[in-house]
């Protein structure tokens, strides 16, 4: 066990040292691919934390006053409920919790806002579903009696007004790093691919004399699947760094936006980064080693 | 140890390399395999390794047909087949030891056997002592050595060798030849393919004859013709 261990090790560390050009390049190939493709999640969570209020179909949101009362909120509600039916399919609170929660996304990229955000100053907000039927007209002329006509509401914001613009840039900016991504990927399992049959016709006497004293065909492929493995491991690791480093330029870039750009919530928490860089790395590997595995497996007879 | 039934291999619709072709070969002896070129000696050697099979009859080795082997059974056939090439096949960024130690190597033989077979095997074949040289810096019948301690070093039950001597001059051959007598006297079975009229005609083993795919002779310490 122990000499099989020391043995494809020592292959694997063979090959990888014989076609350092080809392992290179596929090396940096497999890293950019995945930087597009963890920077797309990214991106993606960044408008999906954009998008989060108006999930469920909310399409109106009215925010309250922190200060306004028992008394002037059930108003609110009353006149919400003398819709329902006709305008309003449904409506939720969101509570101070609900709302703090909401402004940790949305500011993810401020920390300075949301320092100044607490318990007794953040407005709670009611989210309003509208019925099939209703039209954007309706729910304008509606806001503009809810923003006059209610107790301490503080405004009233309609899904329109940024949900179409954050839809399509969403789309645009996911089609575009999809199919970056995508391409390049395959690029890099091209090249593991050439890597990997390369090294077999390097040494495919070595192979035809493996075989012909009995070596199993997992034997002669483990090393080769070995060194796809950590191309793509180095790949991803690569990408990781990169992506840190981007993000981190990021967020503090986005600090220093003025208030209210919109931009603070285009910002991932650390612990969503983790999880990508992790993922980005487990992809790699994946990719590469069955890269590799097809090549070694195509290429035995050599 | 080694029968054949009714086989015939082609490799095209012109070019049939055995046909119809039956023997026996028993436990222990020593067989030479002759004819001119493109007789189907090498097809022969090949279809033994399952390194090819047949379209028609059978092929057993040690008891099992090897036509209808699963091929993940392959290889543990192999292990108990030694190959011997004309043109050695040696991995010559490999030294001596390394090149006999891989054929252990790759099944998976302890460290501690492989360092205690590999010097024990080159004595045998009168490389003790080279054991650090590499490939280039052998002589053609000491890089023959390499190959048949290569190919003896797991102890097979079969050696098939494919004109082991074709690229040695006469004295060196002869000493291959001595080497592989001694190796078939411990009890492998020995199947060579040769044109060296010299070499048949003085072990006096038996003799198979080819001639374009099909058994033309099969003879007792025979000679070659």
């Amino acid at each position: 066990m122990w000499s099989r261990l020391t043995y494809t090790l020592r292959e694997t560390w063979a090959s990888f040292q014989r076609n350092i050009t080809l392992t290179v390049a596929a090396i940096i190939t497999a890293a950019v691919s995945l930087l597009i493709f963890g920077l797309t999640l990214l991106i993606q969570e960044g408008f999906d934390n954009l998008l989060s209020r108006w999930e469920g179909g909310v399409e109106m949101i009215v925010f309250v006053q922190a200060q306004a009362t028992e008394e002037q909120r059930s108003v609110i509600e009353e006149a919400l409920a003398a819709q329902e039916g006709s305008i309003i399919a449904s409506w939720s609170y969101c509570d101070v919790a609900c709302s703090l929660e909401d402004a940790q996304r949305l500011f993810a990229g401020d920390p300075a806002t949301l320092e100044l955000l607490t318990e007794t100053n953040i407005p709670t907000q009611y989210r309003v579903v509208p019925t099939e039927g209703t039209d954007v007209l309706t729910l304008r002329a509606l806001r503009e009696a809810y923003q006059d006509g209610l107790p301490n509401v503080l405004s009233v914001t309609l899904a329109e007004d940024q949900l179409d613009l954050i839809s399509r840039l969403q789309g645009f900016v996911g089609l575009y790093t999809t199919g970056l991504w995508i391409s390049l990927m395959f690029a890099a399992t091209l090249l593991i691919w050439n890597t990997i049959r390369t090294a077999m016709f390097a040494r495919r006497r070595e192979i035809e004399v493996m075989k012909l004293v009995g070596a199993t065909d997992w034997f002669i492929r483990v090393p080769f699947m070995l060194e796809g493995l950590v191309q793509g491991i180095i790949g991803g690791a690569t990408a990781c760094g990169a992506l840190w480093f981007i993000n981190n330029r990021w967020t503090a870039g986005v600090a220093e936006f003025p208030e209210n750009s919109g931009f603070a919530a285009l910002v991932v928490s650390d612990g969503y980064l983790n999880w990508v860089m992790l993922g980005i790395i487990a992809f790699g590997a994946l990719v590469g080693m069955i890269g590799s595995g097809i090549a070694a497996s195509r290429f035995l007879d050599v | 140890m080694i029968r054949l039934e009714n086989v015939t291999k082609s490799y095209s619709a012109e070019v049939v390399a055995l046909h119809d072709a039956s023997f026996e070969v028993a436990k222990g002896e020593f067989v030479f395999l002759v004819g001119p070129s493109g007789s189907g000696k090498s097809t022969m050697l090949r279809l033994l390794n399952r390194e090819e099979r047949p379209e028609r009859g059978a092929v057993w080795v040690a008891g099992r047909n090897i036509v209808d082997m699963p091929p993940g059974r392959v290889p543990h056939l192999r292990r108990n087949i030694g190959n011997v090439f004309q043109d050695y096949k040696l991995l010559t960024e490999k030294t001596v030891f390394e090149n006999v130690a891989f054929a252990q190597e790759v099944i998976g033989r302890p460290r501690h056997v492989i360092r205690q077979q590999v010097p024990a095997v080159l004595d045998l074949v009168g490389l003790a002592g080279k054991e650090d040289r590499f490939p280039n810096q052998l002589s053609g019948g000491e890089q023959q050595r390499v190959s048949v301690a290569r190919a003896f070093v797991n102890r097979p039950l079969i050696l098939l060798a494919d004109e082991p001597t074709g690229n040695l001059d006469p004295a060196t051959g002869e000493g291959i030849m001595r080497l592989l007598d001694r190796i078939n006297t411990t009890g492998t079975t020995v199947v060579m393919a040769t044109h060296d009229q010299r070499i048949v005609n003085t072990m006096r083993k038996r003799v198979i004859q080819l001639d374009r795919g099909v058994i033309v002779r099969d003879q007792a310490r025979g000679v070659y013709e």
